[in-house]
Order: C-alpha cells, then structure tokens, then sequence
C-alpha cells in the first residue's frame, strides 16, 4: 500500500517530531516536517502532502492565511488541512475533529489514535479553503 | 364726710362726694339778698361750702377766670345784663361749672329757658326757698355735674375709640340699621361722616349677596342671644369688588338684658387674605416643583445606577478580556508541552518492546496526568473566555436531547432515567456548543451524585416563575434578569442522591470548589457553567430537593 504523505507545519520541533515518529511507526505514513511559517507553502508544492496538519497560532504567522496561501495555488487547492490548535481541547473537537465555519479542527493535545483516524477520515474530503479568522 | 344733722334730713352721705371743699359763687347786685344768702351759707348745712361774691357779671365773669369756683348761684337780674342774656354769658364764661339760677321771676317759661341752655335749677327767692332748698339744690347740682362729666368722659373715650382704631366698630338697632360706626366704617362707605350712614343698613353700603347674609346673621344673633366670634366674612362691595373682614358679633342689651339690637367689630383681613391666597399659590407651586424635582432625582438616580450598573459590566468585561488574554496566552503556552508529551507517551505505549508492569504503570499515570493537566487548562480558558458567542436560535428541548446522547454511555444500568422535555419550544438565541457543554456536566454530575443508582430527571419547557424560584440567589444577580411572574425557558437535572451538604451549598460556583474526591473533577465544571449560562443573559441554579438530592435549573428568557 503506498504510503500517504502528510506534511506538519508546527513551530514546534519537539510536537512534529513526535508525530513523525508516531505516526511512521505504524508504516502507513510518511511525514514530513516544517517548523517555518512562512515556508509553508514551498513545503506543501515540494511534498504534494495529502492532508496538510497546520498548526493555528505560530509566531508571525496565522495558521489561516498558511491555509489560504496554500489554497491560493491551483495545484493545492483541493487539498485538506486539519488545524491542530491549543486553544480547542479534544473534548471539545470530539474525536472526529470539530467542524466551524467549514474548517476542520484538531484540538491538542490530541493522542495518536485521534490523529490517525482524523486523518484516515478526511484524507479524501478537502476542506474548503475558508478562513476562519 | 358731712355731720348728719337732724336740720339736714337731705344729706345722704353716700350721695355726696367727699371733698375737702366746694367754693360757690355768688353773683347777686342786691345787697338785702345778698345777706341773705350768706346767712343761708352760714348755716351748718353749708359747712363745706366756701362763700365768693360777685355784684355784676363783669365782676362774676372775672372772678370766674381765676378758677377754683365748683357751684354759681346766678342772680338773672344784674346791673350789667339780665334775664336770658346773663344767664348766656355766664355760662359761656363757665361751661364746666354748674349753675343754680335765683330768680325773682316766678315764670315758668324763663326757668325751663335756663334749664334747656344748661341750668341745674331756677329757684324763686322767697318762694318757700330757704336753706334747706338751696343746699338741697346745690348738692344735687354739684352731683348732677359729676355725673355729667363722667359721662361726658366716657363719651369721649368712646368717641376716642371710634375715631382712631382701624377696626369697623357698629352698632345696629333691631332691624340692623345703623345707630353709631366708627371712623374706620365710615371710611371703608366712602360717606363724609357717620350721620349719613345713622337709619340705613348694610343693603345701602353692601352688595345684596353680602348683605343679606350678614343680616341674616345678626337677626340670629338677636334671636338667640349667642354672639358670632372670629368669623372670615367676604365683603362684596356694589362695585363688585371683594374685601375680606374677620368679625365677631354680639347681641346689643338693655339695662334690663333686653336685646334691642346688635353691634360688632370687624378687621380688614383683606390684605392678609390675599398674601394668604399668594401663599398658598406658591405652596402649590412648590409642591409641584418639588413632586417634579422628585421625579427628575428618580429619573437621575436610575439613570445613575444603569450607569453604575454599565461602568461595572465594562470593568469586568475589561477585567475579564485581560484574564482572558492571559489565560489563552497560557493555555497555548502549556498545551503545547503537553501535546509533546501526550505524543510521547502514545508512542512509548504502542513501541516498547515488553514493557514490564511498572512500566506500564508509569506510562498510565503519566497519561492520566496530562489528561488532567488539559482538563484544568481547559477549565482556565473556559472560565476566563471572553470568544464572543456563536449565538443561533436554538429549541432548548433538542439540545438537551442532544446533549443527553453524548452522556448516554455514561449513565450506568442502576440510574433510571425520566425525559420530560417539551416539543417546539420557543426559540432561544444560544451558543449549542457551550450550553450542551453545560448540560453535559450538569448531567455528569448528578450521575456522579448516584454511584449506588437512582433516579436521573431530565425536563425542559415553559413555565411562569414563582417568588421561590427567585428567592434562591447566591449572588444576587437573579433579579437583575428575572421577575416572579415572568415566563420562561427551563432546563433542569433532577438527581436522587446524596445532595450537597448545606455549608458547602455557597460555594459550589467557586472555582476549584469541588465535592469530588481528588482526580475526579477539576472544579471548575460548575464555575464555568454558570459563566457561559450567564453570559447567555440566563441564571443556573442549584438547590438540595425537599425529597432528597439536588435539582440543576437553567433559566433562559424568552
């Protein structure tokens, strides 16, 4: 089964390294890094990532216009991105991750099961590019 | 006093004045008369009587002018004048003094003559006159002009009185006419004197509707006998024009207590009455003034305690806004670590190779650590969350409903749940999200309230608020918002456990008060609950059940 290719934009390293090695342990992915902002878009065209994991709130940065930019480009544009923010608890967010305004969310701390199957779930669905800010 | 004398049957001491001595004079031309007469005086009858003589008039007029004579005995016939004319001059000369005529004209006309222009007496010489008679006369003479003066006296003090007090003094006959006014009546009749008022009564002076009242008055006064005292009287002149008096009336009596007409006396009060009246205006005016400041204070100090009210929901707000900035500052701040953490405790759990029971153990409470740290960071943000709400108009009924589902898993097969939740409420404008969140732990906790089973009551729908649901405020916010008799949204959890214990019921909103055993709750369930509630416009309340355990009420309004 050919691997999915997720791209994790989070200032920070320790999160997306964890996650990376989560998440290649189980075989089924193959997870690329990017701690810089503002490289996210050059990130998302080099890696073709299927879904985007973007964190909301990083420094000079707003996850929704990470998001925007992304959609902005035609070869991006249908693909998903799950916001994996601090500020909504995964109670909140429920497992399957909480929809507002046509964005999709993932509250963290979130455990590896949730991610696995939030990912599992909409990697095929994309999310409309709507900013939610 | 006099001797009595058997000589003096006439003298009656108590008729007589005391005096140390009365000087008579004597004009008398006639030389044989003369010593006659003051044989006469000689007599003991006499005895206090003091003898001048005068033979002319011009004689007598001088001796007059030096004073000190009490009595004349008046010969008519003088070398100087005669009969009436005599009589004119003395008089004129001494018209304090009483005067006895002696006369040897027998003629009745010319005595009554004399009497008319003042004589006490006309007594003819030699006509059975002796000195009995002329002491007699002269006595009597000297009495009559006492009594004459004294009542002269009070005339005049009358007159005084009548002439100069600013009071209306009248005396009325029987028909009420006029007999005597004073000065003051006759001034406020405009007529040039009291003789022109003398017969006429108050129809001449009067409009009719004054006139016949004050008649009627004093025809009662008259009847009855009983005076009118202090009476307010509205005068209303034939002009039209209207005084105001202040009057007291009494019946007018004879020597003998018959009422033979009426007098009174009556003050102007017309002035006083109008100053009265201006008075009383300005009274009223002040007391609308003051009804109208009354209201403008009420209308200031509402005005003043909405603002009031608004500076403390803005301080708070910005009291709150800053917390809240604060608390997602942190809650980001830690979150972050602990989504490492929980990564790495995921991992170590799925890819340690045999991990040995300690280990797993460890791994466990680490879990369960964190989950609690996130609860509690959750707990913070959501206390001190100032994200405005995603309000949409909710049917109350159907969140709960939905909210009952997310913690159907969580009701155990000992707890029997009863639903009684209305359809097709009226809609509510509510954040689904946060108010289910509430729900859910009002729910969780009255399961938590039952862990040896019990009955779980679910309701929701209208109802008209009583006086009890209002009484229960902790923190008096209630009545800002609700009102016994208003209609409202209710939803409620009605538990049959242990209910909470009465010292503890105050401080169940507190943040970090909890009943639960360490690990179980974070505290800030019931805190942030009511928070969200409130920020709703809505109240949540709390209270022990008569029959045992605790009901959770959300109110909402309509």
């Amino acid at each position: 089964m050919e691997k999915k290719r997720i791209l994790i934009i989070d200032d920070e390293a320790s999160f997306t390294r964890m996650v990376q090695l989560n998440l290649e342990k189980t075989g089924e992915f193959e997870v690329r890094e990017e701690n810089r902002a503002h490289n996210g878009v050059a990130a998302a065209k080099g890696s073709t990532p299927d879904p985007i994991l973007l964190d909301v709130v990083m420094p000079g940065a707003d996850g929704g216009d990470v998001a925007q930019q992304i959609h902005a480009d035609r070869h991006l544009k249908d693909v998903p991105v799950v916001f994996l923010t601090a500020t909504v608890s995964p109670r909140e967010a429920g497992a399957g991750g909480l929809q507002s305004g046509g964005a999709l969310f993932l509250g963290k701390p979130v455990s590896v099961d949730n991610l696995i199957q939030c990912i599992n779930q909409h990697v095929r669905k994309p999310a409309p590019p709507e900013s939610i800010f | 006093m006099p001797k009595q004398s058997a000589q003096n049957p006439c003298i009656r001491p108590s008729l007589v004045n005391v005096r140390a001595q009365h000087n008579v004079l004597l004009i008398e031309d006639n030389p044989g008369d003369v010593r006659l007469m003051q044989e006469y005086l000689s007599e003991p009858s006499f005895a206090y009587f003091g003898r001048v003589h005068a033979a002319s008039l011009k004689e007598g007029i001088d001796r007059l002018a030096k004073g000190g004579i009490d009595l004349l005995l008046l010969d008519l016939t003088l070398p100087d004048c005669t009969w009436l004319e005599t009589f004119a001059r003395i008089a004129a000369a001494a018209p304090q003094t009483p005067i006895i005529v002696l006369s040897g004209q027998d003629d009745e006309s010319l005595a009554m003559n004399t009497v008319h222009q003042g004589a006490q007496d006309y007594l003819v010489k030699g006509h059975a006159v002796d000195a009995r008679i002329i002491a007699r006369s002269m006595r009597y003479a000297i009495e009559r002009k006492r009594a004459e003066d004294a009542l002269a006296k009070e005339r005049d003090l009358l007159h005084t009185l009548l002439n100069n007090l600013p009071d209306r003094i009248y005396f009325k006959d029987e028909k009420s006419r006029f007999m005597r006014i004073s000065k003051a009546v006759w001034e406020q009749f405009k007529i040039a004197g009291p003789k022109e008022a003398i017969g006429k009564t108050d129809f001449d002076f009067f409009a009719p509707e004054h006139a016949s009242a004050a008649l009627k008055d004093e025809q009662e006064i008259m009847r009855t006998g009983t005076p009118i005292l202090e009476k307010i009287e509205k005068e209303i002149l034939p002009d039209g024009s209207v005084t105001w008096a202040f009057t007291s009336k009494f019946p007018l009596k004879d020597k003998r207590g018959r009422i033979v007409g009426n007098f009174g006396i009556s003050r102007d009060i017309t002035e006083q009455k109008r100053a009265e009246e201006k008075l009383q205006q300005a009274n009223t005016e002040l007391a609308l003034k003051q009804e109208q400041l009354q209201e403008a204070l009420t209308e200031l100090q509402s005005s003043h305690e909405a603002l009031k009210a608004a500076q403390f929901q803005l301080i708070q707000a910005e009291k709150m806004q800053s917390v809240g900035r604060l608390a997602a500052g942190v809650a980001h701040e830690v979150k972050n670590p602990l989504a490492i953490l929980r990564m790495g405790i995921d991992y170590l759990f799925k890819n340690l190779q045999q991990p040995d029971q300690e280990t797993t153990l460890i791994l466990s409470d680490m879990a369960e650590a964190l989950r609690r740290a996130d609860l509690i960071i959750m707990g913070l943000l959501d206390f001190s969350a100032t994200r405005a709400l995603d309000v949409v108009a909710q049917d109350v009924g159907a969140l709960v409903e939905q909210s009952l589902a997310l913690v159907r898993h969580e009701i155990r097969p000992s707890i029997k749940l009863i639903r009684e939740i209305a359809s097709k409420l009226p809609a509510v404008k509510l954040d689904q999200n946060r108010i289910k969140q509430v729900f859910v732990n009002l729910v969780e906790n009255a399961i938590h309230a039952m862990p040896e089973g019990g009955t779980l009551t679910v309701r929701a729908g209208t109802k008209q608020l009583t006086p009890q649901d209002i009484e229960h405020d902790q923190e008096r916010r209630f009545g800002e918002q609700f009102r016994a008799g208003q209609t409202v949204i209710f939803a409620e959890v009605l538990d049959t456990g242990h209910g909470i214990p009465k010292d503890k019921l105050a401080k169940i909103f507190d943040p970090f008060f909890t009943t639960k055993p360490a690990g179980k709750g974070t505290g800030l369930g019931l805190t942030v609950a009511k928070k969200i509630v409130e920020l709703h416009g809505g109240a949540l309340d709390i209270r022990n059940r008569p029959e045992g355990g605790v009901a959770a009420t959300l109110l909402f309004r309509i």
